[in-house]
């Protein structure tokens, strides 16, 4: 009893202190959180506070800002912002929300930390299960994470999405499946991408529901959560159609994630192949990068049946890389996400070369855009060869992840192999 | 035949002087008039201003009966239903510093580059546009200009800033729509003079449309040709007449025209010829401040133009004088024989009615500035009228991810303030930010009361179609409004490019449109609307590397081939101990392919075999 008193003492501090850093960070840096907000990394067409804060003018005005190449982001945030004061004006009520958010997501992380989901699911128990990272330590590497602050303070709409599914999973492992199906589809509507997420969060609530005499089949639960999501969806439309008075926003705010016809760059790979592309071929190579995308979702999904937690957590790595627009805040969820597998850290065989390429693409990334843009001494190619080293980091550490995740659910079939060398046929 | 002379016998009834500087718009009696105005400006300068203006009554029009109304653009006008049409090719920047106020209070000039608006009747917006396109197509044919790359990304509807000219009646007022549309890229050359020529009816070989030459018109420092179709009914009632009115505006900087036409390279004068000003204190042997901007202007009409006017265009209305110059009285003006002048009794500016078939030049000789009977600048020429507001716009910020636009606006007047509307075009790769719109204001009245008063924006779409942002201000007295906003610089598609990319984006200048004074007592130029235009800009935006659409194609597919391959590689194989599992190396390799072949062989003999 003790010890939990203390715990939460700890936990409120780390929020204090998550919260009191990025409060400083606001206050004492007054030109930072614009400076990172035009930062191409942070800030992608479809989450940029600029871009946000104009549909919001227009918004405001009784402009459409649908009906414009500026405004790509849900209908519902503007009612929402517009409630708050003018963020020109006073900043301090949007830093507020976006160090809530950021608070909220650590809760939720916090509590599938604790949950011990990682290790030890209800078809797998992992042999290292013992070997793991407290809620405390996983929230305080989210929070005190590079990336989650630079993302806050730049105050994309993505921290929205962020909050959606890590609570959306955080529901699905304490067994409240409409709950978690409600938060995904809130992330699904803020930003399409979530509804991919869907499958493995349905295992995951049906593994985790409570276990009573009336338990449904995986197809009845799963057509059952599908519903509730599509419901959801449908009413959140609804409303976006009520506030906006058109249906023109959902061409501009999923339309453009599945056309990309805006080309900002940004960290993924999508901007510059659709630059160079001929025009001939741009629809048939946007379908195949969608399909690329959605491809992990089946196989992972059934190749790990048995973790649907780690099958999420690869998917949000997947998608860091391979999204249409993706930003360093969708890395900052998969790296806030990655500590909850500590007890397989030991079998991942590329660790260091992992963590020196993302380094060095963290380094370099924002020094060869500036050389690109303003000081015109160098060209395109060097901001793209650097988003293509960071995207292959990223891609490399999932496919280690993929591996450790394997071989520790093979080591229990074959305990006497543990620490021996191996391979694959 | 009989009507027309009967009419024209009436007009020269009507005394002379009426007709003197009739700039105010009405019906001339004659179907068609010219006029060249000649107005020498500060710095050596010469503005000309050449207007050509024919009518046909409406009847006549149906009928498809032109007599001084071009046919080609008549029949143009009738296919696409155009009620009143606007063409302007522009080139150079008008210096209102120097130069004051605009020729036509700048109603008949363009943005740099083309221009075009048109009020066209049409029941839906759809059938406007496609008219539109039909328009644009048939006069970039005619004046050999690009016009049909006036598509829907660089076509506006203007809510605020145009208002016809012409006399419509209300009920087709009602399905009318006006676009507007504008090429600020388009280079203004020799092959849209010749087709802009044509359409008079003397076809520039006779008339004041004889000094007209591309070499010196395209070499001058300001010059606009305008077209403006409209309706016009007396307003002493009768038959409506529809009116073009042609017009060509052009500042000439005389030392550069009157350089021979056989030896046009500028070189520097020799050092003995340099006119020096003698009152600088470091004025010696080898410094030499220029005098040449001080000096007194010296010019033939010939000279600046390059050619001798050849007598008078036969159809036009012979009781308006064909050539008029806007000098002071104790200005010396000398012509040829044979030629009449009209002074005018403000004593500002005298005419001259020419005899047909005879060659006519003017010659304005060098006053003296110093001596017995020294003159000065005032002797020389009238004094520029300071404009009703100076507008200039310029980029802010650098590096090619975004910047901002800085707009300069200045009221000049010490006592009244001025209202206009202020409109931008911009393309759609120029992605402005709204809520970024700030005004700063700076003047003696100081208090920072709000100058917008009404704003109008249609954001861009990408690809579909531009920004449109029109603004309603006023600017109290010897005041200065700095309007500012940001903009995100988009990056296009590698074949959206030009084959120039770096050289940047033309942005079409913005256009000001002043408002009539509501005052009754204010003074006749602020009593009508009045029009001035901001330069255009270059708008640099981020490049791609144009030479390897292929490698990036490779890198990246390599790179997503990676990560599925490692992945997939990782699912779907089997983990077994490194000794364990079937050998593969080089040498088992080598005995599989070795079986195979040998295997294969045996089917053949078998096979061969069974044949026999």
């Amino acid at each position: 009893m003790n010890h939990g008193k203390m715990q939460t003492q700890a936990t409120v501090g780390l929020y204090a202190a998550a919260s009191a850093l990025r409060l400083s960070l606001f206050i004492l840096f007054p030109a930072l959180p614009d400076l990172l907000t035009g930062r191409v990394e942070i800030s992608t067409p479809v989450t940029s506070f600029k871009r946000f804060q104009e549909g919001l003018f227009l918004y405001n005005h009784n402009v459409s800002p649908y009906d414009g190449g500026v405004y790509h982001q849900a209908p519902l945030l503007l009612p929402l912002f517009s409630l708050l004061p003018d963020p020109a004006a006073y900043p301090i009520f949007t830093y507020l929300l976006y160090i809530v958010v950021d608070l909220l997501s650590a809760y939720a992380l916090y509590q599938i930390a604790e949950s011990g989901e990682a290790a030890s699911s209800k078809l797998f128990t992992s042999p290292r299960k013992d070997k793991r990272w407290s809620g405390y330590v996983v929230a305080a590497s989210f929070l005190f994470s590079p990336f989650t602050i630079a993302t806050c303070l730049a105050r994309p709409t993505s921290v929205f999405t962020t909050c959606a599914i890590l609570h959306a999973i955080a529901k699905a492992i304490a067994g409240y499946p409409l709950t978690s199906m409600l938060a995904l589809s809130f992330g699904a509507y803020l930003s399409m991408y979530p509804t991919l997420l869907l499958p493995p969060l349905v295992l995951l609530a049906y593994d985790r529901q409570r276990v009573d005499n009336t338990t449904p089949s995986l197809l009845q639960f799963a057509s059952r959560c599908v519903a509730t999501v599509s419901l959801c969806v449908s009413l959140l439309f609804s409303v976006s159609y009520l506030v906006t008075g058109s249906w023109e926003f959902i061409p501009s705010t999923y339309g453009i994630q599945l056309t990309l016809t805006d080309l900002t760059p940004n960290v993924g790979l999508w901007w510059y192949f659709f630059i160079e592309m001929f025009d001939s071929f741009r629809s048939f190579f946007l379908g195949v990068f969608w399909l690329h995308l959605s491809s992990y979702v089946g196989g992972l999904s059934i190749r790990i049946r048995s973790q649907p937690l780690v099958v999420l957590t690869l998917l949000l790595g997947i998608f860091a890389i391979f999204k249409p627009y993706p930003s360093i805040s969708d890395a900052s969820l998969f790296l806030a996400v990655l500590p909850l597998f500590r007890h397989v850290f030991p079998l991942m065989r590329y660790s260091f070369l992992t963590a020196s390429t993302i380094l060095y693409s963290t380094c370099l990334g924002p020094a060869f855009y500036h050389l690109w843009i303003y000081a015109g001494s160098g060209n395109a190619n060097f901001f793209y060869a650097i988003t293509l080293v960071w995207s292959l980091g990223l891609s490399l550490l999932v496919s280690d992840l993929t591996f450790a995740v394997l071989r520790d659910e093979w080591e229990v079939e074959r305990p006497e192999m543990v620490g021996k060398e191996i391979r694959q046929i | 035949m009989l009507l027309l002379t009967i009419q024209s016998f009436f007009s020269s009834l009507i005394p002379i002087f009426l007709f003197l500087f009739c700039h105010v718009r009405g019906v001339s009696a004659s179907d068609y008039f010219e006029q060249l105005n000649l107005k020498p400006l500060p710095h050596l300068s010469l503005l000309a201003s050449f207007d050509f203006r024919s009518n046909t009554t409406f009847s006549q029009f149906e009928a498809q009966s032109y007599r001084y109304f071009p046919r080609s653009l008549g029949q143009i006008l009738q296919h696409v239903g155009t009620k009143e049409l606007h063409l302007r090719f522009s080139l150079g920047r008008w210096d209102a510093e120097s130069w004051g106020a605009r020729p036509w209070d700048g109603t008949r000039e363009g943005g740099t580059g083309v221009e075009l608006w048109a009020w066209l009747e049409a029941d839906t917006d759809e059938e406007a546009d496609h008219k539109w396109l039909t328009l644009t197509n048939a006069l970039s044919g005619l004046f050999c200009a690009s016009l049909n790359f006036i598509d829907q990304t660089r076509t506006i509807r203007p809510a605020m800033s145009f208002r016809p000219e012409g006399d419509h009646p209300n009920s087709t007022l009602e399905n009318t729509h006006l676009l507007h549309g504008v090429l600020p890229h388009e280079v203004v050359c020799t092959e849209n003079l010749t087709p802009f020529l044509k359409l008079l009816p003397c076809k520039g070989k006779s008339g004041i449309s004889s000094l007209l030459d591309g070499h010196k018109l395209f070499d001058a420092s300001w010059q606009s040709m305008a077209i403006d179709i409209r309706p016009v009914c007396p307003p002493s009632g009768g038959e409506c007449v529809l009116e073009i009115e042609q017009t060509i505006d052009m500042v000439l900087d005389i030392e550069r025209s009157k350089r021979p036409r056989g030896n046009p390279i500028p070189r520097p004068p020799p050092g003995h010829d340099l006119k020096c000003n003698t009152s600088k204190p470091y004025h010696s042997g080898d410094t030499c401040f220029p005098a040449d901007l001080l000096d007194s202007q010296d010019w033939t009409l010939d000279q600046v133009f390059g050619k001798t006017m050849k007598g008078t265009c036969p159809l036009t209305d012979p009781n308006v004088p064909p050539v008029c110059i806007q000098a002071p009285e104790r200005r010396d003006v000398y012509t040829t024989g044979g030629v009449t002048e009209y002074k005018d009794p403000s004593g500002l500016s005298r005419c001259y009615q020419i005899p047909p078939d005879s060659e006519f030049s003017l010659v304005l000789p060098r006053m003296p500035r110093e001596g017995e009977n020294a003159k000065t600048d005032a002797d020389e020429m009238v004094v520029p009228e300071t404009p009703l507001l100076y507008a200039e716009r310029s980029f802010t910020g650098h590096g090619q991810e975004r910047g901002g636009v800085q707009s300069i606006l200045t009221n000049p007047s010490p006592d009244t303030e001025v209202e206009f509307i202020y409109m931008e075009s911009l393309p759609w790769f120029m992605r402005i930010y709204l809520h970024t719109l700030k005004t700063r204001i700076e003047g003696i009245s100081g208090n920072n009361e709000d100058v917008i008063e009404e704003i109008y924006y249609r954001p861009a779409l990408d690809r579909a179609r531009g920004t449109q942002l029109e603004l309603r201000m006023r600017i109290p007295p010897a005041s200065t409004v700095f309007l500012t906003y940001d903009f995100e610089k988009t990056i296009l598609r590698y074949t959206e490019y030009p084959p120039d990319a770096n050289r940047g984006f033309d942005v079409a200048a913005s256009v000001i449109t002043i408002l009539p004074s509501s005052d009754p007592n204010a003074p006749p130029a602020r009593q009508k609307t009045s029009n001035l235009r901001t330069t255009s800009l270059l708008l640099s935006l981020p490049t791609p590397d144009f030479s390897m659409p292929y490698n990036v194609i490779i890198f990246t597919s390599t790179a997503i081939a990676l990560a599925f391959g490692g992945l997939y590689n990782i699912l779907v194989r089997r983990f077994v101990a490194a000794d364990e599992g079937p050998e593969v190396d080089v040498t088992g390799i080598k005995g599989k392919i070795i079986h195979g072949v040998m295997g294969l062989l045996k089917k053949i003999k078998g096979a061969k075999g069974k044949l026999e």
